[in-house]
């Protein structure tokens, strides 16, 4: 998968780098307007994720550039303004998704590989990690062909976790994928805890193995 | 007392005070000289009948009287004095003037007194009161209302413009327009209220800019504290540095989540959310329900959910957040295991749980970082925003403890329906 981060920040660049890198993304960086439009003008990517907010001009500018030339291209608007005004006018403009700043890294990471699956693989795509299968558009989790029950929840936290796999999730970062950005709502921490232990059980069943790690007050770790 | 009513009514007494002077001056000066008049009159007649006495001309005449005399007769003074006679005709008693005057006429004295009415005097001076009452009444009357229309003209620009600025917020994106007057004061005063406005609405919007700006700035080094702090979790660390690692996390997340409700609540007070549809507030519940159900489960609390059909005309976003923040303002501040009822009609949403009474006043639920409650971790903004989000749908939110219950009502303005 290639990436573009278009993002004036430069240690924002690099943890999105570092990240993405690591998950075996080709990753390109533009940290103006001007090698932005450049960039998009010479090649095409799967996905850009665009800061709106650019020393040298407003990101959304660059959209219909974007979806002129590259429909299939995947756009996520980043901003720090967290406007309506602008979420509405990006994704009219025809971006695909918006996070406001701050985010976690792994949300990013979920949103992009959610948007890759929907537009490059058109959704058909299953994500598998050894002998288990999920299919996003059931949402659905199978073991070697076989129906694994799992609650939406489950089956949203396992998500997190595959596409994050290898990497400490800290709980606020789970929080905030489940239930949303909500205020007030420390106290959820236990609920996590809660759908965690009943996942863990659950893929343990058919596999015999324990995927999620306790990483002790940091969060959760999905090993494979 | 409103302004033109004021004026009317010192118009009125003054219009009053005026006539009735003046009316009375007219009836003394007319009464004096028609005094004179008359008094001239009878000198006259008198000159004439000594004229023929003199003449040896016997008068036979019903109004004047003449006596002739001895010396004493010329003692008695002069007398012009007025006296009532009966009128035969008309059967009343009758003003009428009379002169008297002693004389020496061909070496005899002689006093002869000659009258004349009064000229109706009785009836004059009514007339005279009539009139000038009508005129006084029609005067004042007629004056006023002219009096009213005129400066109901002079003060239609004044009150037009009065109305615009009740209407003007400085937060409004127009420039504020009064109507023209021609009257000095008035012009002077919409340059000052022009300029106020102008002012007020510059400063509004680099107050604005301001607190965008500031949180632009704020949420890009957040941005970069999170995740460095997230590659900082990645690393081998023993317990002690976990610990904390994982305060300063809780810190910049409950930093973000403040600097995010006042960003929210700071755009509530502007009213720029431009998504205004048609939404069916019952689907919001029911999907904001669903999302958290599992909370409510995890806390073993029973949910008594009722909707009926309900469509409201505004924001899709703030109708998420008022709901989303009033749910977990009750997963947040309820114990576990107790009743919760949510019920939502065409006239209000309502939603109540068990609990002990508020450890603070009532009155400060609703007002910014409320804190007081042991154990409570929130940042003491949900239910502001909360209340924020019903005053610009002009919606009335309201708290009230009943049978051991915590109730939250929102009422719907009934213009907001289908």
């Amino acid at each position: 998968m290639k990436v573009l981060f278009i993002e004036d920040e430069p240690v924002l660049l690099d943890e999105m780098e570092t990240y993405f890198n690591s998950l075996n993304f080709i990753c390109e960086q533009a940290p103006t307007f001007r090698q932005a439009a450049q960039k998009l003008r010479d090649h095409s990517y799967d996905i850009v994720v665009l800061d709106i907010t650019l020393p040298d001009g407003n990101g959304i500018d660059l959209i219909h550039d974007i979806r002129k030339n590259h429909l299939e291209t995947g756009i996520l608007i980043l901003s720090a303004k967290d406007s309506l005004q602008d979420k509405l006018q990006g994704l009219n403009l025809g971006a695909d998704d918006y996070l406001t700043k701050p985010f976690f890294l792994e949300e990013l990471n979920a949103r992009v590989n959610a948007i890759y699956r929907r537009k490059t693989l058109k959704g058909v795509e299953e994500i598998c990690f050894d002998d288990f299968s999920m299919d996003p558009l059931s949402k659905s989790l199978f073991f070697k062909g076989e129906t694994v029950n799992l609650t939406r929840k489950e089956y949203d936290m396992l998500v997190y976790f595959v596409v994050n796999r290898n990497r400490v999730v800290s709980k606020p970062s789970i929080v905030e994928h489940l239930w949303g950005d909500h205020f007030d709502q420390n106290d959820n921490f236990d609920t996590v805890y809660v759908h965690m232990k009943n996942l863990r059980k659950k893929l343990s069943a058919p596999s015999g193995k324990d995927y999620i790690k306790t990483v002790y007050g940091m969060g959760y770790k999905f090993i494979v | 007392m409103r302004l033109l009513s004021k004026i009317s009514y010192y118009h009125f007494w003054l219009s009053a005070f005026v006539l009735g002077i003046t009316g009375f001056m007219l009836f003394l000066f007319l009464r004096k000289e028609i005094s004179k008049e008359i008094e001239e009159q009878l000198e006259l007649q008198l000159d004439m009948v000594y004229e023929e006495i003199r003449a040896g001309r016997n008068i036979d005449f019903p109004l004047v009287q003449i006596s002739s005399g001895d010396e004493r007769l010329m003692k008695q003074p002069k007398i012009f004095k007025d006296t009532l006679i009966y009128d035969r005709v008309q059967k009343v008693l009758e003003g009428y003037y009379y002169f008297e005057e002693s004389k020496i006429i061909n070496g005899k004295p002689h006093r002869v007194r000659v009258m004349t009415t009064y000229i109706g005097w009785d009836h004059y001076s009514k007339t005279i009161l009539y009139i000038f009452l009508t005129i006084a009444l029609s005067l004042v009357l007629l004056g006023t209302l002219v009096n009213y229309l005129i400066s109901r003209s002079i003060w239609r620009p004044f009150l037009i413009n009065l109305k615009r600025m009740q209407g003007y917020s400085v937060s409004s994106k127009d420039v504020l327009q009064l109507s023209r007057t021609d009257v000095k004061e008035f012009q002077e005063m919409n340059q000052v209220l022009t300029d106020l406005a102008e002012r007020g609405r510059k400063e509004y919007n680099a107050l604005k800019e301001f607190t965008e700006n500031a949180a632009h700035e704020i949420q890009t080094p957040l941005t970069i504290l999170k995740t460095r702090l997230e590659s900082i979790s990645q690393l081998e660390i023993d317990r002690e540095l976990g610990r904390l690692l994982n305060d300063a996390k809780q810190a910049v997340s409950r930093l973000s989540k403040v600097n995010k409700g006042l960003l929210l609540l700071a755009k509530l007070e502007n009213d720029s959310f431009p998504d205004k549809q048609w939404i069916d507030l019952a689907e919001v519940l029911k999907r904001n329900y669903d999302l958290m159900e599992d909370l409510f489960q995890h806390k073993s609390m029973h949910v008594d959910l009722h909707t009926e059909a309900k469509k409201v005309f505004a924001s899709a976003f703030l109708m998420e957040t008022l709901i989303s923040n009033l749910l977990s303002n009750i997963i947040s501040h309820s114990d576990p295991g107790v009743a919760v009822s949510i019920s939502l009609s065409d006239q209000k949403l309502e939603l109540s749980n068990k609990g002990k009474p508020l450890a603070f006043p009532e009155s400060k639920l609703f007002s910014r970082f409320t804190k007081g409650i042991d154990g409570y971790n929130g940042n003491g903004l949900g239910l502001s925003i909360v209340r924020q989000i019903a005053i610009s749908n002009s919606w009335q939110v309201s708290y009230s403890y009943k049978n051991h219950a915590h109730v939250f009502t929102v009422t719907f303005d009934s213009n907001n329906q289908v």
